[in-house]
């Protein structure tokens, strides 16, 4: 009734072949910008910006990297959290040699490290594939956790071993650093961040994409078509790699601040393997949703026990946290192996044909 | 020219020269592998009868050890202790099979995966809830495991052997003869191959799956707990062993997702190479190899061998 | 008749000179061999069936016609020259294409995507304007759309495209996998088995398109099928296996009237 395509007729293979056909999405995403770029900043409160929204956005565009190799080309990494990390410090280098540059510049050039490193730990996906590919990209986790530690140039011989960000303008704004306000992190972050998913988006739809795709589904009915695999595997990784790095120097630069190698370790990984999951293999949308609902839904049951009066240590919460979401997870793969992604299709498949069921 | 020779030679002129310290690297290896098997064992067996990559393995071993000693500090004696943990790990295996796998018949096997990280969550939060947070140390003696150590000249020096490494290797070898035994002769264990070769095949001639899966779920249980009290008696028991119990990953790529053999002899190469690695070379590269070590040479491995060490050739179809 | 020149055939199409040959196939798997010193050639624009018992070796035959099995013995000479050791995508760039007896669509993306997915090798804009998706990007996307869309039309799946291919019929998905072999716009088009598992009815459909497709397109095409009557009806010459060696090769009345061909149906006392 409210959301369906009736009436809008497509006269060329372009407005056929758009990224949204539908008029009713079109103006969602609008509406979805506008409360990101003017609602929030205007009446969000420093907590909500600080400690929900800008680490949403960053775990979702790492969940975007994350999607684009094992939601669209069915590649899986346990290696992000390490990608994640070569952005950060190869930024924090940067940010180092070359201290006039302007710093969202370097973040995005410190991608280019993080994919390239991603493409070395993605050879070994020629020959291996499934689950065995785990393991190699463990190896790619532990080795460059390993890297963090044993090699003091990265963090520049600091003795606490960690990084720390300077303080950085943008057009006389500060960005970076301890006197960075948080709208100008958070317009930084959201704008790169929305930049970035048009672009994989595009990417996606095209060529390139549906070669990606194609080695997901079918990897030698792929070969036989044409893809070669060597090209499409590795480009995948790269892209995939270069979104973790960007994430990652989001992460250290705009959010926390300062970053030892434990931000990168292998529960980040894992956690964002999770986003990828619970949002749905294979979906942009999902990849926002998954990233909220793994970083949001802690949030909201630390806060419970607090609005409720009731008085847990923090310990205990922590150790329900783990069990809750632990359990929320096996449920959601029960219910939704698909992802919340799917869910939202599904919502709209009811909301084309409301009010009838069918 | 330097750096060849402390890569290429200088390593074994150091083993030659001091025999006695190499057999105990040795032995460490051996002991360390023998733990990475036993944990492998336990994935072996789910992934032979369920097709689940089991990442909660070495959550499991932990869990286990943390009933154990939290219900002897609890004020339950040791041996009554152990039989109610070994009862908790069958609830255990009946609770994954009713309320996860059960759920879960015929997804992919990345969706099983992920439920099994889920549930390697849940039991952190559970097992800190219940017996807190901070790490114990194994009930080693009142268990009856032997403690203290034994010193044997050879090779013109002198090793020195834990009796709890020696009573670990022990029981693994046992345990694996037992499941061994058990697997071939047992009818269950028949219909276990069955379930292993083809779900739908065996589900056709009356093999009930959800009985099968709890008992491998449970025996896999069981050798959770017997990793988990040998790893604690050399450690302590806390939930920081889970990047360890990682590393029975490359243990599988080695040795085969389906070969309990293969779980062994992979265990055993990758305790050896990593500890003379790490003691030989490793501090060329400024040391902490061990961490990733493992990996790299699963991943060479693989590189060469894609279908593991008892794999057989994967000849691809169309 | 002569191999060597051109020729029509009765209905009125011309079979041109010889476009691949195998000379002297052997393909082993360790022990096992599973095909031995097979020679047999394909002519431009005429319909080639190879036929067999199942495990006589045909699909391994095509495999290695696209390259995806390296026979140890032998060499397969492609327009006048011969091919090299060569990966499966390399033979696609060649312009041969093919269908699978398992139907490999790829589950995960709708009809038209599958379709457009034939056409990689004919899309060549960089990476940097499919990150835009605008201007080359955008105009290659659009062109190559309008291909597909009379791909479609001609194969009469205009109702379909935008639906995921898992969730189609049998019937339909074997149509949409010859779409996307056609999208390629190959030389030479084989098949596997294309009309196993249908009904009467899919399988005059199915036989109506193949013929079409050679007809209008001049494609080669080389065939797997194990319904007689289609390839009798359908195929210019076959070639017949059985346990890996060529037991006939011929037209279709030859062959149907082979002994070997009959006693390797029909079996016979060794």
């Amino acid at each position: 009734m409210f959301y369906r395509e009736a009436g809008q007729y497509k006269t060329s293979y372009k407005e056929d072949s758009a990224i949204f056909p539908i008029l009713q999405d079109r103006i969602a995403i609008w509406f979805y910008l506008a409360v990101a770029f003017v609602i929030i900043p205007l009446f969000g409160s420093e907590f909500l910006i600080n400690s929900v929204m800008i680490p949403f956005l960053v775990f979702a565009l790492a969940t975007i990297g994350l999607n684009i190799l094992t939601g669209y080309t069915g590649q899986i990494s346990l290696g992000h959290g390490a990608f994640m990390g070569v952005g950060a410090y190869s930024t924090y280098k940067l940010v180092t040699y070359f201290p006039d540059t302007n710093v969202v510049v370097l973040i995005l050039l410190s991608g280019f490290f993080s994919a390239a490193v991603g493409m070395v730990f993605g050879l070994p996906s020629l020959k291996i594939k499934g689950f065995y590919l785990v393991v190699t990209t463990l190896a790619a986790q532990f080795f460059l956790e390993w890297a963090f530690i044993r090699i003091p140039w990265l963090y520049n011989y600091n003795d606490s071993g960690a990084i720390e960000v300077p303080q950085r303008e943008v057009f006389n704004i500060i960005v970076t650093g301890p006197d960075a306000s948080v709208l100008s992190r958070y317009f930084v972050v959201l704008s790169i961040v929305v930049v970035m998913t048009w672009i994989a988006s595009n990417i996606i739809h095209g060529r390139i994409g549906r070669s990606w795709m194609m080695i997901r589904d079918m990897d030698i009915a792929a070969e036989l078509i044409g893809v070669r695999p060597l090209f499409a595997k590795l480009s995948s990784f790269a892209v995939s790699s270069f979104y973790a790095g960007v994430a990652g120097a989001l992460m250290v630069f705009l959010w926390l601040g300062a970053a030892e190698v434990e931000s990168f370790d292998v529960n980040v990984s894992f956690q964002i393997l999770f986003m990828v999951i619970i949002g749905g293999l294979g979906s942009l949308v999902g990849s926002f949703l998954g990233a909220a609902f793994i970083w949001i839904l802690p949030i909201v049951i630390r806060a419970v026990p607090r609005i409720m009066g009731m008085d847990i240590n923090a310990s205990t919460v922590e150790q329900l946290n783990f069990m809750i979401v632990g359990a929320l997870i096996v449920l959601f793969l029960i219910i939704e192996p698909h992802g919340l992604a799917r869910m939202w299709a599904i919502l709209k498949q009811k909301l084309r044909v409301w009010p009838f069921p069918y | 020219m330097d750096f060849l020779y402390s890569v290429f030679i200088g390593p074994f002129i150091d083993m030659a020269s001091a025999p006695d310290f190499l057999l105990q690297v040795l032995w460490e290896g051996f002991v360390a592998g023998t733990l990475y098997s036993l944990i492998a064992l336990g994935f072996v067996l789910i992934f032979k009868a369920s097709g689940v990559f089991n990442f909660a393995q070495g959550i499991m071993a932990v869990f286990a050890a943390l009933t154990l000693v939290g219900l002897y500090e609890a004020g339950v004696p040791a041996y009554l202790a152990l039989l109610i943990t070994i009862g908790i790990m069958a609830l255990l295996a009946v609770g994954v099979e009713r309320l996860i796998l059960r759920h879960m018949v015929n997804q992919d096997e990345i969706i099983l995966f992920m439920a099994t990280i889920g549930l390697s969550y849940f039991l952190i939060g559970l097992g800190e809830l219940i017996f807190g947070g901070e790490t114990k140390s194994m009930i080693t003696e009142q268990l009856g495991l032997p403690t203290g150590s034994t010193t044997v000249d050879v090779a013109g020096g002198i090793v020195i052997l834990q009796h709890i490494d020696i009573a670990a290797a022990v029981i693994a070898v046992i345990m694996v003869v037992a499941l061994a035994v058990f697997f071939n002769i047992t009818r269950i264990g028949r219909a276990l191959r069955a379930v292993a070769d083809d779900h739908q095949a065996a589900l056709s001639v009356g093999i009930s799956l959800n009985q099968i899966w709890a008992i491998v779920w449970f025996a896999a249980g069981i050798v959770a707990l017997a990793t988990g009290i040998m790893w604690g008696a050399r450690s302590d028991v806390s939930f920081a062993l889970q990047i360890v119990a990682l590393k029975a990953l490359p243990v599988l790529m080695l040795g085969g997702f389906t070969s309990i053999p293969g779980a062994i002899v992979g265990g055993l190469i990758v305790g050896f190479g990593e500890k003379l690695f790490e003691v030989y070379w490793g501090g060329l590269m400024g040391g902490g190899v061990e961490g990733w070590f493992a990996y790299v040479i699963a991943l060479i491995f693989l590189l060469f061998r894609p279908q593991g060490l008892f794999g057989d050739k994967i000849i691809e179809r169309v | 008749m002569s191999f060597d020149e051109s020729y029509t055939t009765p209905d009125g199409r011309t079979i041109g000179g010889v476009l691949m040959e195998m000379r002297n196939i052997t393909l082993r798997f360790g022990g096992v061999t599973a095909i031995k010193d097979i020679s047999f050639d394909i002519r431009q624009g005429e319909i080639r069936a190879i036929i067999g018992p199942n495990g006589a070796g045909k699909t391994s035959m095509l495999n290695v016609i696209n390259g995806f099995y390296h026979p140890q013995e032998g060499e397969i000479i492609f327009r006048g020259e011969t091919r090299r050791r060569m990966r499966p995508y390399e033979a696609a760039s060649q312009g041969i294409s093919r269908t699978f007896q398992n139907v490999a669509l790829f589950q995960g993306m709708s009809t038209l995507d599958n379709i457009m997915a034939g056409r990689t090798l004919k899309m060549h804009k960089n990476f940097f304007w499919q990150m835009l998706r605008y201007g080359p990007a955008l105009q290659e996307e659009i062109e190559h759309r309008k291909v597909v869309e009379k791909i479609i039309d001609f194969l009469e799946i205009q109702s379909i495209r935008k639906k995921p291919v898992g969730s189609l019929p049998y019937g339909l998905q074997k149509r949409v996998e010859l779409a996307r072999a056609l999208a390629a716009e190959p030389s030479l088009l084989l098949l596997d088995e294309p009309m196993a598992g249908m009904n009467v009815e899919e399988k005059e459909d199915m036989s109506r398109f193949i013929l079409d497709v050679n007809d209008e397109f001049g494609t080669t095409i080389a065939l797997i099928e194990h319904d007689m009557g289609v390839v009798m009806d359908l195929a210019d010459r076959v070639v017949a296996l059985d346990y890996g060696k060529k037991i006939a090769d011929g037209t279709p009345q030859e062959v149907q009237s082979n002994q070997a061909v009959i006693d390797a149906y029909l079996g016979v006392a060794h």
